[in-house]
């Protein structure tokens, strides 16, 4: 027992083990980045539990951001996804939970599994009742092509200028599509910037609807939409989906699956299936796309000025998607009859964020008439708008891939 | 995506705005298609909507707009609800007959006390 007391053996344990916990690691090199992670995570886990930002995604992937930035626990192994490969050796020999979980991004599983549920839960009545609301969701790709050149002015590579770009698109499944295929190593920070803005629609919006409209026009109540037939409702998704993919193979994968949940839950024949995919189906998705992409934010990969510049040009993307969608809405009213005028308010719901842009759109119209109501005239450029943003993943693909 | 890595600001602007046209372009197809639906589905209602327009059409002209509508049934709701009920004043004692049960019956409903003899 002196021995041992005598040659230390026990202090030299004891520092060897606090060496090699976790908490030993801050002390090392660059171990200040862990911390920064780790605080980051604990502030996205406070936005989505307390201020309620897009809590079923941002919790999931604050969580998967903490787990993954944990020293020493080893949760995520970017290096088996290395320049756009599998390496299925090594993952089947080392990969753990969150590594297996990620073959569920990469391989663009999930954001098709979620855009079924997305499709089940979408009532496509209002754009097939007004089909003119496609031109508002295709005015609000704006952002899109706007911001896919902002990036290249920052000094972005072309193929991370469409992964940027499409955050304008303000649809999340179709960012980590399109990222994970174009440019994996900004899934994390492309992930967190979408659906962080996606949550600030309601702040982001207002100011620039207002901004770009007038009083006449924020009061323009416009006429009853038609009723759609239920066999409209069922061929609608089977048409979509025939010519979308035709025309665009590329994009047939999203909007396939888009079109599939929605004629499930249209064709009133497979209850079970419907009420399967709007729920458990899409509840499971979430929770480990949430946790997958999370877990790519790692410090090395997050912790850089490209970070900077992607938060800053979300922004800007949503920005521009919201103008192009209320500009064109003042653009279209120049040709038409009074009586069918469109209230350009509903122009910024093209930008996807479903309902959540079409709700904000019917706030920002009651404040101004509180007996206008535009929240059904706002969903049909609100769903237009997935269908476009999907066309455009679909695009920059063909172009980028 | 290696012809890519070179593209200059000219193949950037480029590829944005053909990118942009091409969303405006499928999805203004998707109109037509949807137009064209739309008709297909709606051609049997037309004829029908235009033969009440033309008997009826102050009616028609009336009942489609939603502030006349609301405007009437307000009025109505606030007159019937300014209606007193008028009674009849008089008082009349209605026999009923129903037909003989055990289960309507009075004297089984009670409880026979037993006597004592």
């Amino acid at each position: 027992m002196v021995a041992l007391l005598e040659s230390n053996f026990i202090f030299e344990s004891l520092v060897k083990f606090a060496e090699t916990s976790g908490f030993g690691a801050f002390f090392a090199e660059g171990g200040w980045k862990y911390l920064v992670m780790i605080a980051l995570a604990c502030f996205l886990l406070y936005l989505a539990i307390k201020k309620q930002f897009e809590p079923l995604l941002l919790l999931p992937i604050a969580f998967g951001m903490l787990l993954t930035n944990l020293p020493g626990a080893d949760m995520f192994h970017p290096t088996l996804f290395d320049e756009g490969q599998i390496d299925w050796y090594d993952l089947y020999k080392t990969g753990g939970l969150l590594d297996f979980l990620y073959l569920g991004v990469k391989l663009g599983i999930y954001p098709c599994l979620i855009f079924v549920g997305v499709g089940a839960m979408t009532d496509f009545g209002p754009l097939i009742a007004n089909p003119k609301s496609f031109l508002l969701g295709a005015a609000a790709q704006l952002g899109i092509f706007a911001t896919f050149l902002g990036a290249y002015a920052l000094g972005f590579e072309p193929n991370e200028c469409g992964s940027i770009g499409i955050i304008g698109g303000a649809d999340g499944p179709t960012s980590i599509f399109l990222t994970a295929r174009l440019a994996p190593e900004l899934l994390g920070p492309i992930a967190i910037a979408a659906y962080s803005y996606m949550a600030l629609v309601p702040v982001i919006q207002p100011p620039i609807m207002r901004a770009l409209t007038t009083d006449k026009e924020r009061r323009i109540k416009m006429s009853q939409l038609r009723q759609v037939s239920k066999t409209e409702k069922i061929l609608f998704p089977i048409i979509i989906a025939i010519v979308i993919s035709l025309l665009l193979p590329s994009a047939a994968p999203l909007v396939g699956c888009l079109m599939l949940g929605n004629l499930i839950k249209e064709c009133g024949v497979v209850d079970r299936l419907s009420k399967t995919v709007q729920n458990e189906l899409m509840n499971i998705v979430v929770i480990f796309l949430g946790i997958s992409v999370g877990a790519t934010a790692t410090a090395a990969s997050f912790l850089n000025v490209k970070t900077l510049g992607i938060l800053v040009l979300g922004i800007l993307a949503f920005s521009c998607g919201s103008a192009g969608g209320v500009l064109l809405a003042k653009f279209m009213n120049l040709f038409a009859k009074e009586g069918n005028k469109i209230n350009p308010l509903i122009g910024s719901a093209g930008v996807s964020a479903v309902p959540m842009a079409a709700r904000v759109s019917q706030t920002v119209g009651q404040e101004y008439d509180k007996s206008n109501f535009l929240l059904m005239h706002a969903m049909g450029p609100n769903v237009a708008g997935v269908v476009g943003s999907a066309v455009a993943a679909g695009i920059l693909l063909a172009f980028l891939g | 995506m290696d012809k890519l890595a070179n593209a200059g600001w000219s193949e950037m602007l480029l590829m944005a705005l053909i990118g942009f046209l091409l969303v405006f372009a499928v999805l203004v197809l998707l109109i037509f298609v949807m137009k064209g639906m739309g008709w297909f589905f709606t051609r049997d209602r037309k004829p029908k909507a235009a033969a009440v327009t033309s008997s009826e059409p102050a009616l028609d002209h009336a009942i489609s707009d939603q502030e006349i509508a609301a405007a009437i049934i307000t009025a109505l709701k606030l007159y019937k609800s300014n209606l007193h009920d008028q009674e009849s004043e008089m008082l009349t004692i209605n026999r009923i007959t129903r037909a003989y049960s055990p289960w309507n019956s009075k004297i089984h409903g009670l409880t026979q006390v037993p006597e004592k003899k």
